[in-house]
């Protein structure tokens, strides 16, 4: 269980160093979306390599110009990691709201709807898909 | 007799959603909504299934996005890959 943690961590920190040097924009090595080479569709995940060197460049607007999304996504994360860190340290019972029961449905609708927008041709909703 | 909420992996089948392998990361959403709404009504083995299906399907997404990555990467640095594709930016 420990190894695995260790083995995570040590993943995450290899791949910040390759997002943070490499712009995915400019080299063709690392891997296209599946979906996207073999339909031509954006699915709510294009963009977030993009995104995710824009992040680490700490260049905010890029990460919304390449996927919305993920912005929501880190948010939800912090949240999560926040709440039950919180209860975890301090011996609280905060209530997390990723358990409620309403939560999943709302992030579900949300991100069809999103995909169904980002590939919309024809401005504004151009600027939800990837640049 | 209370009993603690399973596990209902909404952040891993989001992180899955959002990185890749989205028909995997969408089921584990749905199974996700599904751990709290029988957890809210009061069918825990219920909520506990849907937790494990969540789990599995999260798993694969990680599973897949993993290999697929692998992959592309072997594709282009071991068989010379971009030659095959011509170098071409798509």
């Amino acid at each position: 269980m420990k190894l695995k943690y260790i083995g995570m961590l040590l993943l995450a920190i290899v791949l910040a160093f390759l997002y943070f040097f490499i712009n995915p924009s400019e080299v063709s090595f690392l891997p296209k979306c599946p979906l996207y080479i073999t339909t031509g569709i954006y699915c709510p995940g294009c963009g977030s390599q993009r995104a995710t060197h824009q992040l680490l460049n700490f260049n905010i607007l890029g990460v919304f110009q390449q996927n919305a999304l993920f912005v929501l996504g880190l948010v939800i994360i912090g949240y999560h990691f926040l709440i039950s860190g919180i209860n975890y340290f301090f011996k609280k019972k905060l209530y997390n709201y990723i358990y409620h029961p309403k939560t999943p449905i709302v992030l579900l609708i949300l991100i069809i709807v999103f995909w169904i927008l980002r590939n919309i041709p024809y401005y504004p909703f151009s600027l939800l898909a990837p640049k | 007799m209370e009993q603690n909420q399973p596990k209902n992996y909404l952040v891993e089948s989001i992180l899955v959603t959002i990185f890749c392998c989205q028909p995997f990361g969408i089921a584990g959403i749905v199974f996700a909504s599904q751990v709290n709404s029988k957890y809210a009504s009061g069918d825990y083995e219920g909520a506990k299934k849907a937790s494990e299906n969540a789990k599995k399907w999260m798993k694969w997404g990680i599973i897949t996005g993993l290999l697929i990555f692998i992959l592309s990467m072997v594709f282009v640095f071991a068989l010379g890959g971009l030659a095959i594709l011509g170098g071409g930016n798509f």
